[in-house]
């Protein structure tokens, strides 16, 4: 049958001097909007929030915009998720923004990740070699413990590591 | 040059008229994936759920499609969806799997909200007015989830509408 709605999220990292710049936009059945955040590194502080609503229900969605501007000088680190969500969400704004503003810092944080595989990372040959690769990863990157099926108690990177999450 | 790059892309397609399915890509520097799930109406329950894994990162991750059958029996209306969804398909399988199924079903939940705004989207403003009366009054979650929807906001004043 044809299909009803269709969404398209697109979001991309390029580096600055100094800075990485995230984009994030959305084009769906009824709404379109990007927003874009600069974010200086390696502190992960918000030097710019940008954005426009390009296609909405009513005007008065405009008036989301300008908290964009209250993410900045903020450190992408625990805790902003729910500042965000009270800031640019909520009653007082628009939660499909915020949504962006999230991805924006979601596509920072896999930059460095796919940056970090691409370096450090060969294809292991056996077993034996991915316990061993895993390990160390999850030794210097230790916020992944059980955060996904491969970092559970239980996987064997986490048997043969001896991990205990405090 | 980019350093990064993600799409997700989302379809609904109504297989009858209270059966949706959902389908999800998700494509980025490190991740492909896709899932399809099925949700039934009035009710909002996932019924069917499956998904394939074509570029991961570790040998467990593949262990992550099964665990996306946990999903079968939510109800995307239940206030706790999110949680549940991050736990028992993120946390216990994969995360990204668990982003693309929350985006797939808040896909399907713009689609059934905003489905009559097309009939009324060029009309005169009583008509749109009218639908803006009914969706609200019917759909009581939209109320106060935004600053457009939000008590006192010039088009709840407008409409007359008092939570």
């Amino acid at each position: 049958m044809i299909v009803s709605y269709t969404r398209n999220k697109h979001l991309t990292v390029r580096d600055l001097n100094g800075s990485v710049l995230s984009r994030a936009s959305i084009n769906d059945t009824f709404f379109e909007a990007e927003v874009e955040v600069e974010v200086k590194v390696p502190e992960l502080e918000i030097l710019s929030a940008k954005g426009q609503i390009k296609r909405a229900f009513f005007p008065e969605c405009q008036r989301a915009i300008p908290l964009l501007d209250k993410a900045v000088s903020m450190r992408v680190g625990p805790g902003i998720t729910r500042t965000i969500k009270d800031l640019i969400g909520g009653t007082n704004g628009c939660n499909r923004l915020a949504d962006l503003v999230f991805e924006c810092f979601d596509a920072v944080i896999l930059r460095f990740t796919a940056e970090q595989i691409r370096n450090n990372w060969k294809k292991p040959e056996t077993l034996e070699e991915e316990i061993k690769m895993q390990v160390e990863y999850l030794k210097q990157n230790p916020r992944l413990l059980d955060s996904c099926i491969a970092y559970i108690e239980g996987s064997p990177f986490r048997t043969e590591g001896q991990f205990k999450k405090e | 040059m980019l350093t990064f790059s993600r799409t997700r892309l989302i379809s609904v397609e109504p297989l009858d008229e209270t059966t949706f399915q959902c389908h999800g890509i998700l494509d980025d520097y490190i991740y492909n994936m896709e899932l399809d799930v099925e949700i039934k109406l009035p009710d909002f329950k996932i019924t069917a759920i499956s998904g394939k894994m074509k570029r991961i990162t570790t040998s467990e991750c593949h262990k992550a499609v099964g665990k996306l059958k946990n999903a079968i029996g939510l109800s995307v209306l239940d206030p706790d969806f999110e949680t549940k969804v991050k736990r028992i398909v993120g946390r216990q399988g994969c995360r990204h799997f668990a982003d693309l199924l929350m985006e797939g079903c808040d896909s399907l939940m713009q689609l059934v909200t905003y489905v009559g705004w097309q009939q009324v989207s060029t009309k005169d403003s009583a008509t749109k007015d009218a639908f803006w009366k009914k969706l609200l009054e019917s759909t009581p979650r939209l109320c106060n989830s935004c600053s457009v929807y939000a008590d006192n906001s010039p088009l709840m004043k407008k409409l007359g509408i008092k939570n």
